[in-house]
């Protein structure tokens, strides 16, 4: 029983990854929502802070091809992702985090680190560790910089289960 | 000029005195057609069900309720923390509203949510005497959406609430339409064997009940909003938004398992306060509870709300879609739910030896590898809700195989009280005899059975014994019941509580309302028949503080 599920989260951990492979590296095509930038080409710094389910602020206006570097703060009670994506890549991710809930790395407001960690074979973990989100316990903080290059429909969002779809998303305008 | 200036001046001076608001009802005799037929009933302002009261968290509010019936009637403000003079149930809070008059309620709104209201006198409430109460909190909600509905649902009967207690007092089983018959004696007895069969119906034979009774109300049409599965009430959405469901089951007797096919469920209230966010297939809501769901449908189709009876005699529908008229299709009902011996554990004198669950603990030494194309939901389902007996009949399981809301699941969003150890226990077995249709507590009925006396500043811990194979949604008012759901601080509070035949379950009470409150099973049949309680509250905070003061005086050692 788990080690079946666990398989399957190794292979879902793969497709991710290619989809934000796909994702991120699709300049030109108008698919991605970026890719990560350096901190010395950041424009400006933007704090974001998260709250038990919402953001603030929920709305930030970029231009195309600038580099943001976002502090991201968590305020809450609760485990929250802050994730730059598209709804459909958002939606991918989501599967992989329910997961993780079900094995137990998301419990409330605790992150099991060790159990990302975990070798899960073939090379996948739980980590999660791609450049376009950070995912925090409660009272932490990290930050992310952020090279927004080409318009399209982009949002920021929590996707620890539930939480998206309670609406704890923010949208990201381009000026 | 100068009276501008002094209205300025009042405006200026409006923060400090709150706002006030004044609202007015009026209880009449109504018509209702549910589609399949129309009976005389009662309503709220003309119809039934009443209007929706929309109030404000921090609001006083100002109820003048005038009574245009030829009986007694009367309103309570169900799941409101309110003074309890102003609760509405005749004989405890008040003597009720006579025929003629106006009586006005006065009290501060010191929650959000959704809540509703109905009467607490005789059978008004199954006659129709129900409508919906939604309250904006004072700051924002821990959740978004951009449209809402109020889904309210009941169990609309042909039968006046007067006449189905007077039969079920004849009869009990007089609305049980699905007994079993004698071909599914044949079928069982070739599954499980003759002698398993008979020993079977014997133990049944032997405890007064049926296998079926797991609803004792049959025969009624599911409603939303006032309208019948034909009549379709219709919520409108653009694609793309997300919409608020504010689910309300003022049914007299029903819980309904509701889903909408096509779509997943996010649910964030459970009886007006917040949850954590849990994303479901669907959810079984009790007898005078409440569900706020948020959904996202993405595409331009209809989507079915269907809302079938815990025990498939009847179902609720209704439709959202992005235009009038648009509908979809209409799931079959699923198969009616059967008790098991496992649901009867309760009760007492039941030889527990008969009852092993070895086709359960068989489950689990399964080569699970071998099960891919099985479905794990619904395997599983038995075992899976901690809040069902062991190999329930009636646990319920998602129609698609998915996710069903379990009481586990519900985790308060942000805690109301301070955990605390609770001062003492009250143990309240659930008791009843099928036969004679007799409902009670610790075997006593209401009216021969002593209130139950709690100190104001105590933290009670409850503990529910369902010793009948009926499920029963125990609602204390005035005062909170936090369910224990092995969550500590994060159990969920809510103000009605179902309990399981076979289980037991725990809440506990921060005892923070002096005066005198009911508590009673919200079947409205089982109530009436004597699962109730007055309690009191003695003692109370030592000053006229407001209310909040007084609940964190109770966070102390008290």
């Amino acid at each position: 029983m788990n080690l079946s599920k666990l398989l399957i989260l190794a292979s879902a951990m793969s497709v991710s990854a290619t989809a934000f492979a796909a994702g991120a590296h699709s300049d030109g095509h108008g698919m991605g929502s970026g890719e990560p930038g350096k901190a010395s080409e950041a424009s400006r710094t933007i704090t974001v802070e998260m709250y038990d389910n919402y953001y603030e602020p929920e709305t930030i206006e970029v231009k195309a091809g600038e580099t943001v570097r976002f502090v991201v703060e968590n305020k809450g009670n609760l485990v929250h992702e802050f994730n730059i994506g598209t709804p459909s890549m958002h939606e991918a991710h989501q599967e992989e985090m329910m997961m993780m809930v079900e094995h137990g790395v998301i419990q409330g407001g605790k992150l099991n680190r060790d159990m990302m960690e975990m070798d899960m074979g073939n090379g996948h973990s739980m980590k999660h560790d791609d450049p376009n989100s950070v995912l925090l316990e409660p009272g932490e903080s990290q930050e992310i910089v952020w090279t927004f290059t080409g318009k399209g429909n982009i949002e920021f969002a929590c996707n620890v289960p539930g939480h998206y779809q309670a609406g704890m998303y923010g949208e990201v305008n381009f000026k | 000029m100068k009276t501008r200036l002094v209205t300025a001046l009042l405006c200026l001076l409006m923060p400090a005195l709150a706002l006030a608001g004044e609202y007015d009802l009026t209880v009449d005799r109504v018509k209702i057609d549910t589609g399949d037929f129309v009976k005389e009933g009662i309503g709220y302002n003309g119809k039934s069900p009443g209007p929706v009261m929309r109030f404000k968290e921090g609001e006083n509010v100002r109820i003048n309720v005038t009574n245009n019936l030829d009986e007694m009637t009367s309103i309570h403000w169900h799941g409101l923390i309110l003074p309890f003079e102003q609760d509405g149930v005749p004989g405890i809070s008040y003597p009720g509203i006579k025929p003629g008059e106006t009586f006005t309620y006065e009290f501060p709104i010191v929650q959000a949510g959704t809540y509703w209201f109905h009467s607490h006198s005789g059978f008004q409430e199954p006659d129709g005497a129900f409508g919906a109460i939604v309250i904006e909190p004072e700051g924002r909600e821990p959740f978004r959406y951009d449209r809402e509905y109020v889904v309210q649902l009941t169990d609309k009967h042909p039968h006046s609430g007067d006449r189905i207690m007077r039969n079920l007092k004849m009869m009990p089983d007089y609305y049980n339409r699905q007994q079993q018959t004698v071909g599914e004696f044949f079928s069982e007895a070739s599954q499980n064997g003759l002698m398993d069969t008979i020993r079977d119906r014997m133990a049944w034979g032997d405890m007064r009940m049926m296998k079926a009774d797991v609803e004792d109300v049959q025969g009624f049409t599911g409603m939303i909003n006032g309208m019948g599965p034909e009549q379709n009430w219709t919520g409108l959405f653009e694609p793309g938004e997300r919409i608020r469901l504010r689910f309300i089951n003022s049914s007299a007797m029903t819980y309904f398992d509701v889903r909408i096919p096509g779509m997943e469920m996010t649910v964030v209230q459970a009886d007006g306060n917040n949850v954590r966010p849990v994303n479901v297939d669907e959810f079984r809501i009790g007898v005078a509870e409440t569900y706020d769901v948020i959904v996202r449908p993405k595409d331009a189709q209809a989507y079915t709300i269907f809302a079938e009876s815990m025990g498939r005699s009847g179902y609720a529908r209704a439709t959202l879609a992005p235009e009038e008229g648009m509908a979809a299709p209409v799931p079959q009902m699923r198969d009616a739910a059967r008790l098991t011996m496992a649901d009867m554990s309760g009760m007492p004198g039941m030889d527990h030896g008969d009852m092993d669950h070895g086709d359960m603990a068989a489950q689990g030494d399964m080569d699970h590898s071998n099960m891919s194309e099985m479905d794990h939901s619904a395997m599983m389902a038995g075992t899976s809700d901690p809040f069902y007996a062991k190999g329930s009949g009636i646990a319920p399981t998602a129609a698609n195989g998915g996710k069903f809301l379990s009481y586990a699941d519900l985790k308060a969003q942000k805690p109301l009280y301070e955990e605390r150890e609770p001062t003492r226990e009250i143990e309240l077995r659930l008791t009843g005899n099928m036969e004679r249709y007799t409902w009670s507590i610790n075997g006593v009925k209401y009216e021969d059975a002593d209130p139950i006396r709690l100190k104001y500043g105590e933290r009670v811990r409850f503990k529910f014994v369902n010793e009948t194979m009926m499920t029963h949604p125990m609602h204390l008012h005035g005062m909170w019941s936090i369910l224990d759901v092995g969550a500590g601080e994060w159990n969920p509070i809510k103000h009605t509580v179902s309990v399981q035949p076979g289980t037991t379950v725990y809440m506990e009470t921060e005892v923070d309302a002096p005066g005198q409150w009911a508590f009673h099973c919200h079947l409205s049949y089982h109530a009436a028949a004597g699962m109730f309680r007055k309690v009191i509250v003695e003692g109370g905070p030592d000053s006229t503080q407001a209310k909040t003061e007084a609940t964190t005086e109770v966070g102390g050692d008290a």
